[in-house]
C-alpha cells in the first residue's frame, strides 16, 4: 500500500466512511464508541478488515419476503383461529387494521404439523423447510415500528422507519469489506414481478460512500448493468483500450506521485475489467451439476425463479462476497406477499415459490461446509392480521410476527418468544428489529455499539440508540 | 383499481391512529369517579392539544364548566343523552368535522365517553385544571462560561489581515491571512499555475463547463494587467454560473423532485424552487434575503410569487406516509435539522431527545424551535394567474353539478343486479360467513357483525374489482335496462372528459392564524410524555430573541419571520461564516471549517479563525453578495496557485490545511455528465424549466405502482441538457450520478463524498450514454478536424482538457485510431476516462 500521507483526513473520511475519521475526532474528545479496526485501504475500501471479535459467520443471504407474510399461516400455529372462527378478536388490547373494516377471526387454511427432534410447528406450506426445522432459529415475537409497507420495509433494510440510512448489506460491508475484490460485496436480487417499494434507497449506501451501496444483480445476461461493452466491441480492442488509457493516466499521474488517489481511479479500471469475468461467472448456473439444479428446484414451474437467484446466492458467497439479498414478491398486492384479500392463492403460490429452493441452499451450503459461515434470514417486513379482511385475506401487523435464522453460530431448533392467542401481538419475550440487527452484527464478528460511521456531527448505527443481542439464537 | 385502491389506503391511513398507543383507559367500568376519569385521560390525550389551553372554536374540555359551556358553535354534551351529543357524533365520524382531525378514538374509547355522557357526564374525575401556567418550569441547565465562550457563538471580531513582504502577496486581504499562516510554520505557497490550468479551473468552478479552445487561447494571450479580473467577470455574468452554484445549495438542502417512500409522489412543479435558486444566484440576491424568502416568504411577501415559491425550501423532505402524532414530530424534526445545518451550522436535530450532547444547545431549544415551524400549513400554491383558478374551479363545480344527478340515477338503475351478485359470491364463502350473512341483523354476534360489515364495504360499497366484475353485472341487465346504462354511462364519461386539467401548483407554506396553537416540550422525544407549552425561541446561548409581534390584521404568527431576523442580524455569529465558508469550500477543496454544516464541537475547528471572521464581516458589509465574495476569492493569488505535489510542503502539511496549494479535486457526478455533453458539442445550454428523463435501465426501477421513470434514448435531443435539470426522484437514481457519489437526496449534504470504485470505471466503459457521447463527439471532430487523425486528436485535447497533446500524447493516440476499428469514438471515449478530465486541478 502507498503511502498515505497526501490524501487529507477529509479526503479519508470522504473516500472510507467517517467511522475512521470518526476514530479520531473521538480520540480527540476521549469519547466512546471507537471503531476497533485498523483504518482501510484507502485504495480499496472494499478490502477485508478485521472483525471486532472472533465469529463463525462470514456472509449473510436475507430473504426478503416483501409484502408482509403471515405468521399465523407459516410459523406461528394458533388452533384458537379454527375454535372461534368468525369470531370478534377481544382481549388483546386495541385492533387496528391498516385498511380498516376489521372482519372476525380467519382460521389458517393450512395444516400444522411438529417437526424435527425439536418439534417445531411449521404449516404445510413450508415442507421442504420443515424438513430442516432442526436447524432454524424461529423468533415468534418480532414486531416493527410501522405498519405502512414503505417505512416498514425501510426498517428492516435500514434499520430506520426513515429514508436516508445505510441499508445492512452496507454496514456489514463497511464494517468488514469483502472477500473478493472482483465482485461488489453487497448484491441484490429483485423478483421477476418487479423490485420492492421504497426501490434502490432498501440496498442504498445511504450517507456513506458509494463503495458500500448494493449492487442489484440482473437474472441473466450480464449480472451488472453497463459490465460489458457493446456488442462489436472485442476484448482484445478493450485491452487496447485499457492499455492505452494506463499509459496517458501514468503519464499524467508523474507529476503527482503522491497522489493516491489518481492511483486508485488507474486501478479500479482493472478491478472493473476483473469483475466482468468473474461477475458472470459467479451467475452461471449451467456450471452447476444437474443433481444440484434439481436440488433446488431449478426448471420446475413455480421454483425455477428464485431456485437459480438461490444457486446464484450460494456461487456468490462462495466466492466471499459478504451480503445477498434476495426480494421474494415484487410490485404492489398480488404480485408481493401483500395478501389483502385471497391469502390462500397468494401464499400458496409465494411459498412453493421459495420453499424447496430454500431447502436446497441449506442442504446445498452443508454438503459444502458453507453452512456454518453463512448466516439464512428469512423475514418480510411484518406480518398479518388474525382476522380476515376483505373476507378472505389479511391486513398488515406490525405488534407481532415470525421470522427465521439460520447457518453460522446460529442455535438450529430453537423458538423464540410468542404471540398472544391469535398470533396477533408479540406478548412474551418480545423483540424489535433493532434487535434482529444487531444480533446479525453480532454473528459476523461485529459490535453494533461500536460500528459507527459520523455523520452530520453524529456518530451513527445501524441500532440508532437500540439494540441488544438475541442470545437465545446463538449457538 | 388501482386508484381507487390507493385511495383506501389513504384513506385507511387517515381514519386509523397508524401509530399505535396502547389504550390504559379500558377496563370495566367502576364508579362513578372511575368513569369520569376515564373520560378525563380520553379528551385529554385526544383533544387538549387543540380544545384546552387552545380553545380552538372556543371551545374547552378541561372542565366541568367549560365542557357543559360548549364551544362557538354550541353545546357538545348533553349529560343523560349520548346520541344528542356533538361530542360523540364528531368522534364516530357522523357528523363533520371529524374528531380528532387525524386519527381515530378505539371502540373501547367511545363506547367509555358514551357510558359517561349517559351516566350523566360527572366531572368529579375531571384533573382539575387553570390556564396552563401552574405547569412546572423547564429545568434549563443553565450554560457554563466554557460554552458561552465557544468560538462560534462569538461575534466576528475583525482583525487587519497581517502585513506580508511578499509583493505579489500583499493585495489581497485574503493573501495576506493565508500568507502570514504559511510563514509561521516555514512553507511556502505554490507557484502560480499556468493561465490554460487557470481559464479551465475557474470556468469549472463559477460554470461547471469548459472553457472554449477560443476562450483558452483569447485569454492565454490576452496581455492587459487585468485579463484575469475580466475573466472571473465575465464568468460570473454567465447565467451558467447560476446553475453552478445551485447545485451546491440543492445538495444542502437536499432537494428533490419526489417525495420518497412507497409511493415516491411526484413533485412536477418542484422545479420551481431549483430555478429560484439559480435565478437568486444568478441576480446575486443579497443572502440574507434569500434566507429570508426561504423560511418565511409567505410572511415578508405573499404575493410575490418568488418569495411563495421560496418557502419550498420547508418541504423539501421527503413526504412520510406514517401518519400520526410521532410522524408529525419526524416531519418537524426533518425542518429543523436541515434548517439549523443549513444556515447555522449546528446539528439542532441532536437535541430532539436530550439536551445535545456535546454543544450548548438544550433539548428546549429544539422545542422553542419547533414552535417556530409548527403553525406552518403546507400550501399548493398555484403557478399560473388567480384568474385561471377561479375559472378552473368554478367550471369544475358546474360540471360535478350536472354529474351527481346523473350518478344517482345510474346508481339505482344498477342497485337489483349488484344485489344479485352479491348473493351469488356470498354462496361461495365459507360457510360460518354465510351464516352471519343469514342471520337476522338484530341476532348477529360482535363477530357476525363485523363479517356482514365486510361482506357488505367489499361488494356493495366498494365494488372491489377482484370480487365484482362490472362487465358481468351489465351482462346481467335486461336490454333496455342495459341501453340506459350504456347512455348515462356515455353522458357521464363525457362530462368528466370536460372536466379542466387540473393547474399547476408547486409546493410552498402559509399559516391560517396569528395566533399559534400551543406547542409542548416532549420528554425524551416521546409524543407520550408531554411537558409544559413552549413558546418560539432560538439558540438560547446566544441570548434571549424578541419575536415580532404580527399586526392585528395578520394572517400568520410571524413565528417563521422572527427566525429569519434573528439569523440575519448582523450580530448573528454564524449564518454569515457558515455561507462564508461554504463559498470558500467549493473554490478551495476544503472549507476553512471542514465540516461546513457543523461548527459545534464535534466539527472542526477553523484552521484560519482571523480570516473566516474577516470574511464573514466583508460578506455583510457588502451586502450579503455572494458574487462579490466570489470576485474577492477569485481574485487571489492564493486561488491561482499549482496543485501539483512540493515535497517540503507536503512534509510539513499534508493535508494541505494551510492552503499551500490548489488540491486536485474529482469532479461531482453532474458536471462529469455536463462536460461530456459539453465537449460532444451537444450540450442544450438553455437555462432553467421543467426536467428530463435521460434513459435508465429498467431493471433498476422495476416495480409497478408510481415508480416509473419515462426515459427516453441516450440520442432523444430532450435529455441533451445540463444534469440539474435531470429530474431527481429519490427512489429512481440515475446511475452515472448514484455511482459518482451525488448525494441521496434525503439528508443534508455539506461535502460531498469522493469515492473511487470499479463500476465508477465499468460505467465509464459501457455505459452507453458514455459510448454515444464519444460517437457525437468523434462526429464533432470529424466534423470540425477533418479526417486527419493527427488533427482530430489536436482538436480533442483542445476541446476536452484545454491545452494540445504533447508529443508522446498525439503518437499514442494517432497510432491508436489508425489501428482500431471505430478508432476514433474509442479515443473519444478515451479522453472522458482520463483523469485530467474527470479531476479539476
Amino acid at each position: 500500500m502507498k503511502p498515505i500521507n497526501h490524501l487529507s483526513r477529509r479526503d479519508l473520511l470522504g473516500r472510507l466512511g467517517g467511522g475512521i475519521a470518526g476514530m479520531a475526532f473521538a480520540d480527540l474528545l476521549g469519547q466512546e464508541g471507537l471503531l476497533a479496526q485498523t483504518p482501510s485501504d484507502p485504495i480499496n475500501p472494499l478490502a477485508p478488515r478485521q472483525q471486532h471479535f472472533p465469529a463463525k459467520a462470514k456472509a449473510v443471504i436475507s430473504i426478503f419476503c416483501y409484502g408482509g407474510v403471515s405468521q399465523v399461516d407459516t410459523f406461528d400455529h394458533k388452533p384458537m383461529l379454527l375454535k372461534r372462527q368468525g369470531e370478534a378478536m377481544t382481549g388483546v388490547g386495541e385492533i387496528m387494521p391498516f385498511m380498516g373494516t376489521p372482519g372476525g377471526l380467519m382460521p389458517s387454511p393450512w395444516q400444522f404439523r411438529k417437526h424435527g427432534q425439536s418439534g417445531i410447528e411449521i404449516s404445510d406450506l413450508f415442507p421442504h423447510v420443515a424438513g430442516h426445522a432442526d436447524d432454524l432459529a424461529v423468533i415468534r415475537s418480532m414486531t416493527a415500528l410501522s405498519p405502512a409497507h414503505g417505512p416498514a420495509i425501510f426498517q428492516m433494510s435500514t434499520g430506520s422507519i426513515l429514508p436516508g440510512h445505510p441499508s445492512v448489506g452496507s454496514w456489514v460491508t463497511y464494517g468488514l469489506g469483502s472477500e473478493n475484490q472482483n465482485l461488489p460485496g453487497f448484491i441484490v436480487f429483485t423478483d421477476y414481478r418487479g423490485g420492492p417499494i421504497n426501490g434502490a434507497p432498501n440496498w442504498g449506501n445511504g450517507y456513506m460512500p458509494a463503495a458500500f451501496q448494493g449492487t442489484p444483480f440482473r437474472d441473466s445476461g450480464d449480472p451488472i448493468v453497463d459490465l460489458h461493452p457493446p456488442k462489436g466491441r472485442t476484448p482484445e480492442q478493450q485491452q487496447k483500450w485499457l492499455r492505452l488509457l494506463r499509459e496517458l493516466n501514468e503519464k499524467h499521474r508523474e507529476q503527482n506521485p503522491e497522489d493516491t488517489e489518481l492511483s486508485a481511479r488507474i486501478h479500479s479500471y482493472e478491478l472493473a475489467f476483473r469483475m466482468q469475468t468473474h461477475a458472470s461467472d459467479a451467475i452461471d448456473i449451467s456450471r452447476e451439476s444437474e443433481a444440484t439444479q434439481r436440488l433446488y428446484g431449478v426448471g420446475e414451474k413455480p421454483t425455477d425463479y428464485f431456485a437459480r437467484q438461490a444457486i446464484m446466492a450460494r456461487r456468490l458467497v462462495e466466492r466471499g462476497v459478504r451480503y445477498v439479498q434476495i426480494f421474494s414478491g415484487g410490485g404492489n398486492f398480488d404480485p408481493s406477499w401483500d395478501a389483502h384479500w385471497d391469502l390462500k392463492g397468494n401464499h400458496g403460490l409465494h411459498c412453493t415459490e421459495i420453499d424447496k429452493p430454500i431447502a436446497g441452499l441449506i442442504k446445498d451450503l452443508k454438503s459444502r461446509g458453507l453452512f456454518d459461515s453463512t448466516i439464512i434470514l428469512w423475514h418480510g417486513e411484518f406480518g398479518r392480521m388474525p382476522i380476515s379482511e376483505r373476507m378472505d385475506g389479511r391486513d398488515h401487523n406490525a405488534h407481532g410476527f415470525s421470522v427465521w435464522l439460520a447457518g453460522g453460530g446460529i442455535k438450529g431448533g430453537t423458538v423464540v418468544g410468542a404471540t398472544d392467542d391469535f398470533g396477533y401481538r408479540a406478548v412474551e419475550n418480545k423483540k424489535s428489529i433493532y434487535e434482529l440487527h444487531a444480533t446479525i452484527l453480532h454473528l459476523l464478528g461485529l459490535d453494533y455499539d461500536r460500528l459507527t460511521y459520523r455523520f452530520n456531527g453524529r456518530n451513527m448505527r445501524l441500532t440508532d440508540v437500540h439494540g441488544r443481542v438475541i442470545k437465545e439464537v446463538l449457538a | 383499481m388501482k386508484r381507487m385502491l390507493f385511495l383506501l389506503w389513504l384513506s385507511a391511513l387517515l381514519a386509523v391512529g397508524i401509530i399505535g398507543t396502547d389504550s390504559g383507559t379500558a377496563g370495566a367500568a367502576g364508579a362513578q369517579t372511575d368513569l369520569s376519569r376515564q373520560a378525563f385521560v380520553i379528551l385529554e390525550k385526544n383533544c387538549f392539544s387543540c380544545h384546552g389551553q387552545a380553545r380552538t372554536s372556543e371551545l374547552d374540555l378541561r372542565s366541568g364548566e367549560a365542557v357543559l359551556k360548549g364551544g362557538i358553535n354550541g353545546k357538545v354534551v348533553i349529560p343523560g343523552n349520548p346520541g344528542a351529543s356533538r361530542l360523540i357524533l364528531f368522534v364516530t365520524h357522523q357528523e363533520k368535522p371529524v374528531m380528532p382531525p387525524t386519527g381515530r378514538l378505539s371502540e373501547t374509547e367511545v363506547d367509555t365517553l358514551r357510558k359517561w355522557i349517559a351516566a350523566g357526564a360527572p366531572f368529579d374525575g375531571f384533573a382539575p385544571v387553570g390556564d396552563g401556567k401552574e405547569e412546572p418550569p423547564l429545568a434549563i441547565k443553565p450554560f457554563s462560561s466554557v460554552e458561552q465562550g465557544y468560538w462560534a457563538f462569538q461575534s466576528p471580531r475583525r482583525v487587519d489581515p497581517p502585513p506580508v513582504g511578499d509583493q505579489s502577496w500583499s493585495g489581497n486581504p485574503v493573501d495576506r491571512f493565508l500568507y502570514a499562516s504559511m510563514a509561521a510554520r516555514g512553507i511556502k505557497p505554490s507557484a502560480p499555475a499556468d493561465r490554460r490550468t487557470l481559464i479551465r479551473r475557474a470556468t469549472l468552478d463559477v460554470t461547471g463547463l469548459l472553457p472554449t479552445p477560443q476562450e483558452v487561447e483569447a485569454f492565454v494571450s490576452d496581455r492587459r494587467p487585468d485579463a484575469w479580473e475580466r475573466l472571473v467577470d465575465r464568468l460570473l455574468a454567465s447565467p451558467h454560473y447560476g446553475e453552478r452554484w445551485a447545485r451546491h445549495w440543492l445538495d444542502v438542502v437536499r432537494y428533490a423532485d419526489s417525495g420518497g417512500f412507497e409511493f415516491d409522489i411526484d413533485r412536477p412543479e418542484g422545479w420551481r424552487y431549483r430555478d429560484y435558486v439559480v435565478k437568486a444566484m444568478n441576480d446575486d440576491k443579497p443572502y440574507d434575503q434569500f434566507v429570508r424568502e426561504q423560511l418565511a416568504g409567505d410572511e415578508y411577501a405573499p404575493d410575490t410569487s418568488d418569495a411563495m415559491i421560496a418557502t419550498g425550501f420547508l418541504r423539501l423532505g421527503p413526504d412520510g406516509e406514517d401518519r400520526g402524532e410521532r410522524a408529525r414530530q419526524d416531519a418537524l424534526d426533518d425542518v429543523i435539522t436541515t434548517t439549523s445545518l443549513t444556515f447555522m451550522g449546528m446539528t439542532v436535530g441532536c437535541a430532539r431527545c436530550h439536551d445535545h450532547k456535546f454543544d450548548p444547545i438544550r433539548q428546549a431549544d429544539f422545542y422553542r424551535i419547533q414552535a417556530v415551524f409548527s403553525p406552518a400549513q403546507p400550501l399548493d400554491y398555484p403557478v399560473v394567474p388567480p384568474a385561471v383558478v377561479t375559472a378552473h374551479k368554478a367550471e369544475v363545480a358546474r360540471l360535478d353539478g350536472l354529474l351527481k344527478p346523473l350518478k344517482s340515477t345510474r346508481r339505482e338503475l344498477e342497485a337489483p343486479y349488484v344485489k344479485i351478485l352479491i348473493e351469488e359470491q356470498v354462496a361461495g364463502l365459507p360457510e360460518y360467513m354465510q351464516i352471519a350473512w343469514r342471520t337476522p341483523e338484530a341476532e348477529r354476534t360482535a363477530g357476525q357483525k363485523l363479517t356482514v360489515q365486510q361482506i357488505r364495504k367489499v361488494l356493495e360499497i366498494d365494488r372491489q374489482a377482484h370480487r365484482f366484475s362490472e362487465k358481468e353485472m351489465i351482462g346481467r341487465m335486461s336490454a333496455t335496462d342495459k341501453q340506459r346504462h350504456e347512455e348515462l354511462t356515455a353522458q357521464i364519461k363525457d362530462l368528466e372528459s370536460k372536466k379542466p386539467k387540473p393547474f399547476a401548483t408547486t409546493r410552498a407554506i402559509s399559516e391560517k392564524s396569528r395566533v399559534a396553537s400551543p406547542t409542548w416540550f416532549l420528554h425524551r422525544g416521546n409524543v407520550e410524555s408531554r411537558g409544559p407549552a413552549m413558546d418560539p425561541g432560538t439558540l438560547s446561548v446566544l441570548g434571549d430573541f424578541k419575536f415580532p409581534e404580527p399586526p392585528a390584521n395578520a394572517t400568520s404568527t410571524w413565528r417563521r419571520r422572527g427566525l429569519a431576523e434573528w439569523l440575519t442580524r448582523r450580530d448573528n455569529p454564524l449564518t454569515a461564516r457558515v455561507m462564508v465558508n461554504r463559498i470558500w469550500q467549493h473554490h478551495f477543496g476544503e472549507g476553512i471549517v471542514r465540516t461546513p454544516s457543523n461548527f459545534g464541537k464535534l466539527g472542526e475547528p477553523p484552521s484560519h479563525p482571523e480570516l473566516l471572521d474577516w470574511l464573514a464581516l466583508e460578506f455583510i458589509d457588502r451586502g450579503w453578495s455572494i458574487k462579490q465574495m466570489h470576485r474577492l476569492l477569485l481574485t487571489s493569488q492564493a486561488y491561482r496557485m499549482r496543485s501539483d505535489d512540493v515535497a517540503a510542503s507536503v512534509e510539513i502539511d499534508p493535508e494541505n490545511r494551510l492552503f499551500w496549494r490548489m488540491p486536485r479535486v474529482r469532479l461531482e457526478a453532474e458536471v462529469i455528465r455536463d462536460l461530456i455533453l459539453d465537449a460532444a458539442g451537444n450540450l442544450n445550454r438553455s437555462v432553467g424549466g421543467p426536467c428530463v428523463y435521460p434513459y435508465i435501465d429498467p431493471k433498476l426501477f422495476q416495480s409497478s405502482t408510481k415508480r416509473t421513470w419515462p426515459g427516453v434514448p441516450d440520442d432523444d435531443p430532450s435529455t441533451w441538457r445540463r444534469s440539474l435539470y435531470v429530474y431527481s426522484k429519490r427512489s429512481i437514481r440515475y446511475p452515472l450520478f448514484e455511482t459518482f457519489d451525488q448525494p441521496n437526496l434525503i439528508n443534508s449534504c455539506e461535502r460531498r463524498n469522493r469515492s473511487t470504485i470499479a463500476p465508477q470505471a465499468l460505467l465509464m466503459m459501457n455505459n452507453n450514454f458514455i459510448i454515444f457521447e464519444a460517437g457525437k463527439f468523434a462526429e464533432r471532430l470529424k466534423a470540425e478536424a477533418g479526417d486527419n487523425a493527427v488533427a482530430q486528436v489536436e482538436l480533442a485535447f483542445r476541446l476536452a482538457l484545454g491545452r494540445g497533446p504533447t508529443q508522446f500524447e498525439r503518437e499514442r493516440a494517432t497510432g491508436f485510431i489508425q489501428t482500431t476499428t471505430n478508432g476514433l469514438a474509442e479515443f473519444c471515449q478515451l479522453i472522458f476516462n482520463l483523469n485530467e478530465f474527470l479531476y479539476r486541478q
